[in-house]
């Protein structure tokens, strides 16, 4: 699984419904009064040619697990998210060089929508805890050998 | 016979002198000395100490002026002066007739229960001999025939005892259901309790008989289920307490036990609403931080329209269950019983009132019918309390609700495969006692019903359990599941087609469940009741089955099988950064006498089953402390490591003393039970004589507490870090910020969690120490270093031990001894290679200085590396942080109980 690891940036357009700002129309929040956790990414549906690339993981470990994959099943479909994006291309390179061409690539990019809570320091004051969503860019890679 | 007695009385009169009896208890221990028993259980008594009596006979010297002396005399003083002049032959013939006697039973009876094959070899020896002699060797033949025949006689003997009566009988059900309930009467049983004992090894705490651990090997694939599919476990034995009255006055009464600093309390809007769960711990009222009770869940009942009566459970453990009853009577004001156990009982007798009539006339008296929910307290004892003044009443709800956990990231696919939603009785004819016909016949309640079910549908669309937000309720009505239970037994595997409703499973997954959808008629007591006593009975359902056209389709739902059940997210892992959401799933509260009915269908879609041990595991792998093991400051935690304490020292012992760990060389003071308060009062002294201010008069120290205020936490948790990843935004670590909090939180300790860096397993109580200057720059050479060593320690306390030996030696010879002092010096109770009781300083007992204990450690097998959970001292990481640099911070040492080997681990405050 992917880990969000892009910071919050503050010019991520925020949902107007699920913020009710606690000081008047301001959206800026104090770092002391709330607490930010970022929710996992909503995991997809995963069948076993699935394979989705993070950034914990020793990098070999992934490249050893995308081979051993393809010697079972024609096409696997390599995933990255946000800081992940990279490493996947790169582990989709190193397949197709290493099999000297035999391996086809088709990638497609989306946007993946995260969630974040935050957590009031205070919660007996502030009413509801806010939760707000941004988005991160996503990379698919089908890695198939064309029939 | 008289013969006999004659010689017993004289063993009674004259009791042989002290040192041989002190012999001959101190060779035989345990084992020995029960097998010797066995051996010697049919023999007659005055022959037992054979071989004194032996030697006396051997010298044929028995006086009669004198009994029977023998042994060595005091004052050195030979046999010989002793010699009678004379002997009087009829009582010396009588005597030695009567030895001869003795000594003749005890040949001719048996000693022990199979001495026939014991002359043979093992290699040679088998099962089926015993019933059959012929397979016996010829020479050995007789005697096994005799001893056979014997037994048998030993059996007609037997029979005027009264007769056990035929397994047939004994298995009759309701002779079954009486002695289970006999069986019950000390340990409660859960509802799964048979379906638990058959798979699982029962343990009996805090009186309950609760699964500890599978017989079977399932660690691993536990494990797996936590982190793949889905873990089931039984937590009914946890105690819910209902509180009943306005809210205001509620909540006004609660605050009292709680704190705002250890983050959200009754109050906080998003639970009062009654759509999320809130976790808290428990104070004794207006002591904080002192006077620790423990963890709680709680749940508000959503609030009805026009009132301002709410209603409120609280989920307590049972360890702490009378001190929370207790506090909460003080808090509330609510000493008026207003119902006990007796009644609630009696009233569920006269309803059941299926008392079956039986040709035992014994037991008609005792009805023999199930036991529902916690039947077995004493009758009298209050279950409902309410005061006239505040108008809230407390409940205990003990065993009235089933509460069932589903732990993994497949809990909710489990859920929605098993559970079906009740559909509208469209046909509902006359007024039935049942409570879902009259219940459906209210507009506003079917359209909630609806609600609920669309939700309820949503989570199929859901990938994760750890996507919903943390502590969602939703409340339901669903079939009985027994109603269509798979054929055989299968694994839920999640949906891979991507849900229609795209949009709601995200508005789901953003906001949660809606508030009035929490609603459920679980919390109204006479639903629960009716629920409960109208269950269809497995042979009505077995008939239907078998009544059914098509085997293995689902049964049309008769009225009185809907049951309303409530489904509590549970969070998983929400503080730190590192696997968020892990260990998440769904409780599921259940009417009690449910219990089975929903178990059956839960495990047929191929979850796991955990015990006690998996709940702990559970915890671990999630970084949060366990109840009542983590928690030294509460009584029951107390309790728990003295309890723990003497476990470990008792399985100490059954070491060989040659085999045992010598934990005095290895200069670990604390291996069985760790020394808090020492060690916190150390640390504070310590820091005193840095800053130079070391006051003389010193009141007495209050107790040490544990540092739950989040707002300390953060601070610290963010010091931990190594300084590249400290954000600006924090107050920088000074010394005078450091003496601030010092000031506050010195004499408590922290839950930490600790990282190996490189190699190492901790071990349970292992040492937390501070790193010297050449340690870190140890690490810094080389990042994957092993770690220092420590010099090994100096056993006095076996010199003492050898000095008292010695002494006890020498004693005998001359009483005057010079060792006595020596001796008596030592306290009682001595174990060699552990650490006598008063304990030299904890802190500064090896070469680094100790900060806390580890409570759990393990190879954790979600981060691949070995990880540890410890308590520390606060000031102990204060003063070690404020040594350390920048780049460095929160570097520990780590070294197990049983070595040597220091290992480098890195602090990590969870918040």
């Amino acid at each position: 699984m992917a880990e969000p690891c892009s910071p919050v940036s503050a010019t991520v357009p925020h949902n107007p419904i699920s913020i009710p700002t606690p000081e008047g129309s301001t959206l800026e929040m104090d770092p002391m009064e709330y607490t930010l956790r970022k929710r996992l990414p909503r995991k997809l549906p995963k069948r076993r040619n699935d394979v989705y690339i993070n950034m914990k993981t020793d990098f070999k470990a992934q490249l050893a697990r995308c081979q051993k994959l393809l010697d079972a099943h024609r096409e696997i479909c390599i995933h990255g998210l946000g800081l992940a994006i990279n490493r996947a291309i790169n582990i989709a390179l190193q397949l197709q060089t290493s099999s000297q061409g035999a391996l086809q690539l088709s990638a497609n990019t989306s946007t993946v929508e995260l969630i974040d809570d935050l957590d009031p320091e205070d919660p007996d004051e502030a009413g509801e805890p806010l939760t707000r969503t941004r988005n991160n860019s996503a990379i698919h890679i089908k890695v198939f050998y064309p029939s | 016979m008289n013969k006999f007695g004659k010689i017993r009385r004289d063993f009674i009169s004259h009791p042989p002198p002290e040192p041989e009896f002190r012999f001959i208890a101190f060779t035989m221990t345990g084992a020995k000395d029960r097998m010797r028993q066995k051996k010697m259980k049919n023999q007659p008594r005055n022959v037992t100490y054979g071989s004194t009596v032996g030697r006396s006979v051997e010298r044929g010297q028995g006086s009669q002026a004198s009994g029977w002396v023998r042994g060595h005399q005091a004052g050195g003083q030979g046999y010989s002066r002793h010699l009678p002049k004379y002997i009087t032959a009829s009582h010396f013939a009588n005597a030695r007739a009567a030895e001869v006697n003795g000594m003749l039973k005890a040949v001719s009876k048996p000693a022990g229960s199979c001495h026939v094959f014991n002359a043979l070899p093992k290699h040679m020896r088998r099962r089926a001999m015993s019933h059959n002699t012929k397979r016996l060797p010829s020479r050995l033949r007789e005697g096994a025939h005799k001893l056979m025949e014997r037994s048998q006689q030993t059996e007609k003997e037997k029979k005027q005892l009264p007769k056990r009566r035929s397994r047939r009988a004994r298995r009759r059900h309701g002779n079954l259901l009486l002695e289970f309930n006999r069986r019950q009467r000390k340990n409660k049983w859960l509802e799964t309790h048979i379906w638990h004992a058959k798979r699982f090894h029962m343990l009996k705490r805090w009186s309950y008989s609760l699964p500890h651990k599978p017989t079977a090997k399932t660690f691993r694939s536990s494990y797996r289920a936590m982190n793949t599919h889905a873990l089931l476990q039984d937590l009914s034995y946890f105690c819910c307490l209902e509180l009943q009255g306005s809210e205001e006055l509620i909540l006004r009464a609660l605050v009292r036990l709680t704190s705002k600093d250890t983050g959200p309390t009754f109050g906080a809007e998003l639970f009062l609403s009654g759509s999320r769960q809130g976790s808290i711990h428990l104070y004794r009222a207006d002591q904080f931080p002192h006077g620790s009770l423990g963890p709680a869940d709680f749940l508000w009942r959503p609030r009805a329209p026009h009132t301002s009566h709410r209603q409120l459970w609280i989920w307590i453990h049972p360890a702490l269950k009378a001190e929370v009853v207790s506090e909460l009577q003080l808090v509330c004001q609510c000493f008026e019983v207003l119902s006990t156990s007796e009644e609630i009982c009696s009233v569920e007798e006269t309803l059941v009132g299926q008392k079956r009539k039986r040709d035992d006339e014994d037991c008609i008296n005792a009805p023999s019918k199930k036991l529902l929910g916690d039947c077995t307290r004493a009758a009298g004892t209050p279950v409902r309390w309410g005061s006239a003044d505040t108008a809230i009443t407390i409940s205990d709800l003990t065993m009235e609700i089933v509460r069932y956990r589903l732990i993994g990231p497949l809990a909710h696919m489990v859920l929605t495969d098993t559970l079906q939603p009740a559909n509208e009785d469209k046909e509902t004819v006359e007024p039935s006692g049942f409570w879902w016909p009259n219940h459906s016949k209210d507009q506003t309640n079917m359209r909630l019903h609806q609600q609920q079910t669309d939700t309820f549908q949503l989570l199929r669309g859901v990938c994760s359990t750890g996507e919903i937000p943390a502590g969602c309720v939703l409340g339901l009505t669903v079939d009985d599941p027994r109603l269509s239970l798979p054929q055989r037994r299968s694994k839920t595997v999640p949906d891979l087609q991507p849900s229609a409703d795209e949009c709601r499973v995200r508005d789901l997954t953003l906001r949660g469940v809606v508030a009035h959808c929490s609603e459920s008629a679980l919390w109204d007591a006479s639903v629960r009741h009716g629920v409960t006593h109208n269950q269809m009975p497995q042979q009505e359902l077995n008939r239907m089955r078998s009544e059914a056209l098509v085997p293995g389709s689902r049964l049309a739902a008769p009225p009185q099988s809907r049951v309303p059940v409530l489904l509590v997210h549970q969070p998983g892992r929400v503080r730190g950064e590192e696997r968020r959401h892990w260990g998440s799933g769904w409780d599921l509260l259940l009417p009690k006498g449910w219990g089975m009915a929903f178990w059956i269908p839960l495990v047929y879609r191929g979850v796991r089953v955990g015990g006690l041990h998996m709940s702990v595991k559970h915890s671990q792998f999630k970084g949060q402390p366990h109840f009542p093991h983590d928690y030294p400051d509460c009584p029951a935690g107390t309790l728990f490591q003295s309890e723990q304490e003497a476990e470990l020292i008792e399985k100490f012992k059954r070491r060989p003393p040659s085999k045992r760990t010598n934990y005095i060389k290895h200069g670990c003071l604390a291996p069985f039970c760790c020394p808090w308060q020492q060690l916190t009062e150390e640390w504070e002294e310590l820091m005193k004589l840095n800053e130079g201010t070391s006051s003389i008069c010193r009141t007495r120290p209050p107790e040490y507490t544990v540092l739950r205020s989040l707002r300390v936490l953060r601070q610290l948790s963010v010091w931990c870090r190594p300084s590249r990843s400290r954000r600006a935004t924090h107050p920088p670590l000074t010394p005078e910020v450091a003496a601030a909090l010092q000031g506050e939180w010195g004499r408590s300790l922290m839950w930490v969690r600790l990282r190996l860096l490189s190699k190492g397993q901790p071990a349970l109580h292992a040492m937390v120490c501070v790193p010297t200057v050449s340690d870190l720059q140890l690490l810094l050479k080389d990042g994957r270093s092993s770690g220092p060593l420590e010099p090994l320690h100096k056993d006095h306390v076996k010199n003492m031990l050898k000095c008292k030996h010695k002494a006890s030696h020498a004693s005998k010879g001359s009483i005057s001894a010079p060792h006595t002092n020596a001796s008596e010096a030592l306290p009682i109770g001595l174990i060699r290679g552990v650490w006598p009781q008063p304990l030299p300083s904890v802190l500064s007992h090896c070469s680094r200085l100790t900060l806390g204990w580890v409570q759990k450690g393990d190879f954790s097998l979600a981060t691949g590396c070995g990880e540890a959970l410890a308590y520390i001292s606060a000031s102990g990481l204060l003063h070690t942080l404020l040594q350390q640099p920048q780049e460095q911070r929160g570097i520990v040492l780590l070294r197990n109980p049983s070595s040597l080997q220091y290992r480098y681990a890195q602090i990590v405050v969870d918040i």
